[in-house]
């Protein structure tokens, strides 16, 4: 998990080219979208591609992405619990 | 003096439900659906997803190439079928047209890509200006062609400038539509979005999960008089326009815009919200098109709406003909006293304080509000009425005068600043910035999405309204590119290609569309007035400064902007005169301005923009005021002549010359500020600095130039010609 979340950290700051943010200000548990990364709706379904690119992980409707969005956590456990590539 | 009414007077369309007027309403009546799975092109990966799709007879033979040789896109086949149909039994060409595309030529030029043809002919249709210039040729019209680029309010946004054409007298008939042909572009795009729906379009329905994208063209002939013509089958009353401000793709949630629209048009058309019959919706079947829509419906009606519906749970969404085809089949409501019903919609949804008109039904209609909403928060609302009412003559003025408060641009020296003391050093300005610097002034956070071409925008129009000094405005925003977003449309597509098709990326896609750099500007300044995008080739800047005298009312603020990137692999097979001369060039300028008819101080006028004709220069010399107002008035001439072009433009010049005697000294501005598309911005920018300083440097080794309190006059020349006044 930790592996995965310092992964995930590094490639949402390249994908969304986060300039003004480095990977020590993304909390694990704190919001990641909408709050003071700037991530917004948009960087979210950058993400999506990243995550299916990467991953082999689909997340289809915008409710799933919701909660799967929720925080970095939720998205790291989401993508162990449905990626092919990784193990459970 | 009195008014004119604007008529209906011709009609043509191909869309999903068939090929003309006629089989479309047919199929509308008969609630046929035209959505079904995509097979225009293959899809690499999943099963295709339901698409509006023009059956393959209409659009014409498909390998058929122009006397050229060079293979017409589809949406010029389209657009080509409505016009013959809309022109049918004319007895003369239009006296302008105005066309709303989003793609122009790009299903044909995503082929030529991904086969990396390199032969720049064979994109000659790629513009979306290309179809209105087509089209002109096709149906011999000479005078102005104009391009809207909005998105998906494009289709109803060409009416408001066709109306103003028509009420200043500045067009008796225009040739006004929309047109938009599948390609990968828009079916990966929207897909990559999350906003399609993979069982097609259910617009108003509790269970929508999006739209449907389509392909059509719509084609509407207006005519004005003070008397009804006998082939009338509608009147259309006014138009209006305005923008969220809000987000680049979703609509504001509470339909801020949409309501501002829909009341700018009523009062537009001297109508009262109870006055309207029908409402032609633009419900796309997103959840957040149709809950703002519902939201600003709400707003309008507080004791409930009239019938409305939408029909794209039959049409598909087809983008900038959308409008054109919704405002096709409200004139055909009025005629026939029908309405529509909302195929698709089977059940309420409680989030939403609308219920659309499920069943089609006869009766009445004598006023229709149609709507269309699009990306960057573009609004554009028509109203169409009766021809046999007491309709609404309305003037508005042939070349308004702007006061210039403020200027900004960029060339290869820099901003405004660097650029003159460059000019002042004697040097040439043409060249390429470094992204970094064109945005040296933005907050890196605001600008982390944007590529070049809306970085050049932004950093414009914050820059010009800087230089005014303005705490608030612009109220209005006009902006000029013939390209549109070259790194975000050519990324997307590779990103497309090298994945096999599997992956794209969204922001790349929101980041293509053409009025997407207006659209931010709009969210920086909150400027919730009409925003223009237009992209006439290198005409697009003229143009955004004629619709800026369309939709910028008395003593409103507004900025005009015209800009281009020049990209490594696009601009040399897209831009004739890059090609030609291999100089690497781009910038833009921005203007803001507030229209003021008393206006003193600096200021500018654009009396005249039409087609490259001898007659027109004939008719532009007279427009200037003649020879002796020329020559009293203006010390020197700005010339804008694109390599593509040179000899006509050289003989367009001369006929100038011999017909307005004029005397002065003419600077040819693209051997010094370099070949790109929007350059007349730049141009504009620093002939406006020149007349308030009184002087123009010796630019290149040559003479310096004392303009004895004159002004400047811009020409731009080649297939279309076009004057612009700058006087102190």
């Amino acid at each position: 998990m930790e592996e995965l979340l310092q992964e995930l950290r590094t490639r949402i700051i390249e994908t969304l080219d986060l300039v003004d943010v480095t990977e020590s200000d993304i909390d694990p548990d704190h919001h990641l979208v909408g709050g003071d990364l700037g991530i917004d709706s948009i960087d979210v379904l950058e993400l999506v591609v990243m995550i299916e690119k990467e991953y082999g992980v689909h997340i289809e409707s915008r409710e799933i992405g919701e909660k799967v969005f929720a925080s970095l956590r939720a998205l790291a456990s989401y993508i162990l619990e449905n990626s092919p590539r990784l193990k459970k | 003096m009195k008014g004119v009414r604007v008529f209906i007077t011709g009609m043509g369309m191909v869309s999903p439900l068939g090929n003309g007027v006629s089989e479309t309403m047919k199929s509308l009546v008969s609630r046929k659906k035209g959505i079904r799975p995509l097979s225009l092109f293959p899809v690499l990966h999943g099963a295709p997803l339901p698409v509006g799709e023009v059956p393959d007879r209409t659009g014409g033979d498909v390998a058929a190439s122009e006397e050229s040789g060079i293979i017409l896109p589809r949406s010029h086949r389209l657009a080509l079928a409505a016009a013959n149909e809309a022109l049918e039994g004319s007895p003369s060409p239009p006296d302008a047209i105005i066309i709303g595309s989003t793609t122009g030529g790009m299903l044909r030029t995503e082929e030529l890509l991904k086969e990396k043809n390199s032969d720049p002919r064979s994109y000659s249709y790629h513009a979306t200006g290309s179809i209105g210039e087509y089209l002109a040729q096709k149906t011999g019209c000479s005078g102005p062609v104009i391009t809207v680029s909005t998105a998906c309010s494009s289709g109803t946004a060409v009416l408001k400038l066709a109306l103003d054409l028509i009420r200043s007298g500045r067009a008796r008939s225009v040739l006004a539509g929309g047109v938009d042909s599948l390609c990968k572009l828009t079916y990966h795009g929207f897909n990559s979005l999350q906003l399609i729906d993979p069982e097609g379009a259910r617009p108003f329905d509790k269970d929508r999960r999006g739209m449907s994208v389509a392909e059509a063209a719509g084609m509407l002939l207006l005519q004005g008089g003070e008397t009804v013509p006998v082939s009338a089958v509608a009147e259309l009353l006014g138009a209006g326009l305005s923008c969220d401000a809000h987000h680049p793709a979703a609509p504001h949630p509470e339909g801020d815009g949409a309501f501002r629209a829909m009341m700018a048009a009523l009062n537009d058309a001297g109508l009262s919200a109870q006055d309207i019959d029908y409402i032609s919706l633009h419900g796309t079947g997103t959840r957040e098109n149709d809950s703002s829509e519902a939201k600003a419906v709400a707003c309008l009606y507080l004791d409930g709406p009239p019938l409305l519906s939408s029909i794209k749970g039959a049409t598909g969404h087809s983008l900038a003909a959308a409008g054109a085809i919704e405002a096709i089949v409200s004139c055909l409501c009025i005629r026939d006293g029908f309405v529509p019903g909302n195929i698709g919609f089977a059940n309420h949804d409680p989030e939403l304080s609308l219920v659309p008109t499920v069943q089609s039904r006869n009766t009445t209609v004598k006023s229709v509000l149609s709507n269309s909403f699009g990306f960057g928060g573009n609004n554009a609302v028509a109203v169409l009425s009766s021809a046999s009412g007491e309709g609404n003559p309305s003037r508005s003025d042939v070349a308004p005068v702007f006061s210039v408060k403020g200027l900004s641009c960029f060339t290869g020296a820099g901003g405004i600043e660097k650029t003159l003391s460059a000019l002042a050093s004697g040097a040439s300005v043409a060249g390429i910035l470094p992204l970094d610097e064109i945005s040296e002034k933005l907050p890196q956070r605001s600008v982390r999405r944007l590529k070049r071409l809306p970085r050049l925008a932004l950093s414009l129009a914050v820059a010009a309204r800087e230089s005014a000094a303005c705490e608030t405005g612009p109220d209005c925003i006009s902006f000029g590119t013939a390209w549109g977003a070259l790194s975000e449309t050519y990324d997307f597509l590779m990103k497309l290609y090298e994945t096999d098709e599997e992956f794209t990326s969204p922001t790349d896609f929101v980041g293509s569309v053409h009025n997407a750099p207006a659209g931010q500007v709009a969210i920086w300044f909150k400027s919730t007035g009409p925003n223009m995008t237009v992209t006439g080739g290198d005409y697009s800047f003229e143009q955004a400064l004629v619709t800026a005298g369309m939709t910028c009312r008395d003593n409103e603020s507004l900025l005009a902007i015209g800009a281009d990137e020049y990209h490594q692999a696009l601009s040399g097979l897209f831009d004739r005169s890059v090609c030609m001369t291999g100089v690497m060039s781009d910038g833009g300028g921005a203007l803001f301005l507030q229209r003021d008819n008393a206006g003193s101080g600096l200021r500018l006028r654009v009396p005249f923009y039409s087609g490259g004709t001898e007659e027109n220069m004939e008719r532009m010399v007279s427009a200037l005021g003649g020879s002796g107002r020329i020559n009293s008035d203006f010390a020197l001439v700005f010339a804008g002549m694109p390599a593509a072009c040179g000899r006509r433009a050289k003989e367009q010049l001369e006929n100038f010359i011999s017909a307005s005697g004029f005397t002065g000294p003419v600077l040819d501005y693209r051997s010094f500020l370099g070949e790109y598309a929007t350059v007349s911005a730049s141009a504009t920018v620093l002939a406006c600095n020149f007349v308030k300083t009184g002087t123009v440097p010796g630019i290149k080794g040559g003479p310096e130039h004392d303009l004895r309190g004159k002004g400047i006059l811009l020409l731009s020349l080649g297939k279309f010609i076009s004057a612009v006044e700058i006087l102190g």
